[in-house]
């Protein structure tokens, strides 16, 4: 059978691509550059941390911090990446249904857009602590915010890309008498998925920033990184601050690695994820 | 072909699809623009016609109404007895745009299915009326041997990204002869193409069309094209558009290479050719003014 042929060809392929793309790594043309520029970093740092400790703190006391407390760092990066991801799955969700609705009635759209662009100049920072006020110290307000800046990138670029189908297309299915449901599952949405992928990878690392700002409001609040780096800033605790900082930035990569391996999975038909062969 | 005789709106008739004084016009006051004035058009079922012209001259929109992508101003369109709506609505019609519009998120053959899964209870219905027997159905209704028949059967499983111009154009062919419809319209599919995939696709596009003998409105700016291809030539003039003249092409099938040189062909483009500069210097008059 070609079919099978055709098959274990592929998986081939593909184990040898992996094996490729894994050993690459190991090659120091491709690991010293950075390991070079994070030592010349580090360097740079702790310079600047001898002359002035209330600039930055040790890099050795910023990793003593991680080291003998690793529960406490963990317990609040995990309270705050739960709001983080929370809001954001609302927040896209909602803002994708929104596109798509719009999409299908412009009487919607013309009723809708107006507010949504308010909302958008609107600095969600501003409104964040009146939904302190307004909904208490838990978690509810920083998922709010959090959905609201997510909000408006996913929706701006699922709209456009629900308008991204060519004429020619629509004409091949208009010729079919297909059905508006027809043309939305099987062209529109399909059309919209690099847009929406190309706000995703925006509005993941920004979820972060919407659930610190909402703990920096929501002073008295018990959990979260936000609320560790506002408490010990007060209290002149540089090493930890940066410790929290440190979990942050961690926890932005790793949720920006997420979105580009779902990436390329979803969208291993589009030309963004073509591979240099 | 062309028929001037009757007025009013077209007689429904199962046997060919008629144009009836069909008129277009777009934009309006000092900058309107004819596309289309007054043209009758009459074409038998079974039969490869190919519209030509200078652009401009309306070929394109002829074959939008047909499809009911757009409606006429005046005038009106049959396809067998049916309007183009109804027509549309019962999934008869087979549509090869310009360019390919393959949907780049799935592979070569599920781009040939995916209008089964559109408009299902036309395609029920259809499948039913046709019953079992009814010509070229077996090749036409087997996407994998359609397109294996088109040269595309190594490429089953590609996305459209990885394929040549050809290829996309060749697999837009089979997503519309997998319809089985009753007539294909073909908007210049090949005029992206370079020569000689050009003549490729020219001819695996007769082979197939040789065992469907699927009724097909083709439009092209190509005398040769036009002359290899099909039964009959619709010369078309432009401002504004209208039928020039009709050219019935005598060639013998199946047409293969050796017929791209024949005497009798060179004679038909010849007179396709006279036919258009004919038209041509019908205008020329007025653009002068």
């Amino acid at each position: 059978m070609s079919g099978a042929d055709t098959w274990t060809a592929r998986a081939g392929r593909r184990v040898r691509r992996v094996l490729r793309a894994a050993a690459r790594p190991l090659h120091p043309r491709w690991w010293l550059p950075t390991v070079v520029a994070l030592a010349a970093a580090a360097v740079v740092w702790t310079l600047v941390a001898r002359a002035n400790p209330y600039v930055l703190p040790a890099l050795g006391a910023v990793g003593d911090q991680l080291s003998t407390q690793p529960g406490f760092y963990l317990r609040n990066a995990a309270a705050t990446l739960q709001e983080a991801l929370l809001g954001l799955v609302a927040g896209s969700l909602a803002a994708f249904a929104l596109a798509v609705a719009i999409s299908e009635s412009s009487l919607l759209r013309r009723a809708v857009m107006p507010l949504v662009v308010v909302l958008n100049v609107t600095p969600v920072v501003a409104i964040a602590p009146a939904l302190v006020v307004a909904f208490g110290f838990g978690v509810l307000p920083k998922l709010i915010v959090t959905a609201l800046i997510t909000f408006f990138p996913v929706l701006m670029n699922t709209a456009t890309g629900l308008r991204s189908v060519a004429a020619p297309v629509l004409q091949v299915f208009r010729t079919v008498d297909a059905s508006r449901a027809d043309v939305l599952w099987r062209l529109r949405i399909p059309s919209a998925l690099p847009y929406v992928f190309a706000a995703l990878r925006v509005v993941f690392p920004l979820s972060i920033v919407g659930a610190i700002v909402a703990e920096f409001s929501a002073a008295g609040a018990t959990q979260g990184l936000g609320t560790v780096i506002s408490v010990a800033s007060s209290n002149s605790q540089l090493d930890r601050v940066f410790a929290a900082i440190a979990c942050l930035a961690l926890m932005g990569a790793v949720l920006l690695l997420l979105v580009t391996a779902l990436e390329r999975r979803v969208l291993s038909w589009h030309e963004s994820q073509a591979r240099p062969s | 072909m062309a028929t001037t005789d009757q007025d009013g709106p077209a007689v429904p008739d199962a046997s060919h699809i008629l144009v009836r004084g069909a008129g277009k016009t777009y934009g309006s006051g000092e900058r309107a623009t004819t596309a289309l004035a007054d043209v009758d058009l009459s074409v038998p079922r079974g039969r490869f016609v190919s519209v030509i012209g200078p652009s401009g001259c309306g070929k394109s929109t002829l074959l939008r109404l047909v499809a009911g992508l757009e409606e006429p101003d005046t005038g009106d369109v049959s396809i067998f007895g049916a309007t183009a709506r109804e027509a549309s609505a019962a999934k008869s019609i087979g549509f090869v745009p310009q360019v390919p519009a393959l949907l780049p998120w799935l592979s070569v053959l599920d781009n040939v299915r995916v209008l089964d899964k559109v408009n299902r209870r036309a395609g029920r219905r259809r499948r039913e009326a046709a019953g079992p027997a009814v010509a070229g159905c077996e090749l036409a209704g087997d996407p994998v041997q359609l397109l294996t028949r088109l040269g595309l059967g190594d490429a089953l499983d590609q996305r459209p990204g990885q394929l040549s111009g050809g290829m996309k154009q060749r697999t837009a062919i089979a997503r519309a002869f997998a319809l089985q419809p009753d007539v294909l319209l073909m908007d210049e599919p090949f005029s992206a193409l370079d020569e000689f995939t050009r003549e490729a696709v020219q001819l695996q596009l007769l082979d197939v069309w040789h065992e469907t003998r699927t009724t097909v409105l083709f439009v092209t700016h190509s005398v040769t094209e036009a002359v290899l291809l099909s039964d009959t030539v619709v010369v078309m003039a432009a401002r504004p558009g209208r039928i020039a003249a009709v050219v019935e092409i005598g060639l013998d099938r199946p047409r293969r290479h050796g017929h791209l040189d024949s005497d009798t062909m060179h004679a038909c483009e010849h007179e396709v050719r006279a036919r258009l500069e004919q038209a041509w210097t019908d205008v020329l008059p007025r653009d002068l003014v």
